[in-house]
């Protein structure tokens, strides 16, 4: 399997030179409410849940899936394709023996990006997960790949497989607002704290039970 | 820009984003890779590029410069043939033969990193290569003779 990526990385010119995203500082920590927190976790929601994303955030699935408007059911990716415990399909058929490094305009064509086309890590379970399961995923060192939230926005600036969410090619949907405005409102959410919309359900009960 | 195809270096001068499926076949004269369906959903362009498949219809020229390219033409020889060419022709796989090219340019990618597939990791390779005529049991079976050829077992 080490050989296959190797060989794989060789021929994928795209990974040099793939424009990364600069990520600005943070606001000071403290210096954004909870309140204003959850509503910036409301709009990171809103691209964690949306197709161009959670096609391909399947938790332990090894099948990408088809959703949203461009498909007029969800259902899984066609062609039997299956990703494997590699993520890549390298079990099988790689990802990249189609989707390469630019999008097809055409309709139904292959998307593709200057990085190589694979599945979200297992843990990142997103697809029809609601949005305080996604927020205490995201937020949990142990499950999103030992991040702080600087680091989680590090992650978007420079994993440029993710700028494709708004640069789908053809006719998709991109993801809503921007990347650069969801690297900000990932830094106010942690500047925030992180606060998930279950922290506040939970305090409520908690209060009324008193 | 220059690629090397079937072992032979050759300098091109066509715009970057020339699909590699008309540089074979327009510049190269190498008709063995065929135009199925333009948007990587049946197969038949099947090449290795640098040893691994893809679909030439969505590589650009531009993103083949310096690379290594096999297509049918070269995978083997009429007197050394490769041997999941030689499964193919013990199985008589082909009906009208349009296909065929990627099937087996897919099958020997897939067969060096699966020296004993199942026949459910056959299925799962050999999806996204389709054939009108309906050859897939054969195409099961001939890549199961070549991968028993490829580890020295026949």
């Amino acid at each position: 399997m080490k050989r296959l990526i190797h060989i794989l990385l060789l021929s994928w010119p795209g990974l040099i030179g793939a424009a990364e995203l600069a990520i600005p500082d943070a606001p000071e920590p403290g210096s954004v409410s909870t309140a204003a927190g959850l509503n910036h976790w409301a709009r990171i929601y809103e691209v964690a849940s949306h197709p161009r994303c959670v096609n391909c955030h399947v938790g332990d699935s090894p099948y990408p899936m088809w959703s949203g408007p461009s498909f007029e059911k969800t259902q899984r990716h066609g062609m039997n394709v299956h990703a494997g415990a590699s993520r890549i399909g390298a079990e099988s058929l790689l990802c990249s023996t189609c989707h390469r490094q630019q999008n097809s305009d055409e309709p139904h064509g292959a998307p593709g990006a200057k990085d190589v086309w694979r599945l979200a890590p297992v843990e990142a379970a997103w697809f029809g997960k609601g949005s305080d399961v996604i927020c205490q995923q995201l937020r949990d060192p142990a499950r999103n790949g030992n991040r702080t939230f600087q680091q989680i926005a590090s992650h978007l600036g420079h994993d440029v497989i993710l700028h494709w969410a708004w640069n789908p090619g053809g006719k998709r949907q991109p993801a809503p607002h921007s990347l650069a405005d969801h690297v900000a409102d990932i830094l106010a959410w942690g500047a925030a704290g992180m606060p998930c919309p279950g922290d506040v359900t939970t305090a409520t009960e908690e209060v009324s039970d008193d | 820009m220059k690629l090397t195809v079937n072992g032979k270096s050759h300098d091109i001068e066509v715009e970057g984003d020339m699909p590699l499926l008309w540089v074979l076949r327009d510049e190269l004269q190498l008709m063995g890779t065929k135009y199925g369906c333009g948007i990587a959903q049946c197969g038949a362009c099947t090449v290795h590029l640098n040893g691994l498949a893809v679909r030439s219809c969505q590589v650009p020229a531009s993103a083949a410069d310096g690379m290594s390219i096999t297509t049918i033409e070269g995978l083997g020889q009429p007197e050394a043939l490769h041997a999941v060419q030689v499964a193919w022709i013990e199985h008589q796989v082909a009906q009208c033969g349009y296909c065929q090219g990627g099937q087996i340019m897919a099958a020997s990618s897939f067969l060096q990193f699966k020296p004993n597939p199942s026949d459910e990791d056959i299925d799962r390779a050999m999806s996204a290569n389709l054939c009108r005529c309906g050859t897939y049991p054969k195409i099961r079976e001939a890549v199961k003779t070549a991968a028993a050829k490829l580890r020295g077992e026949v």
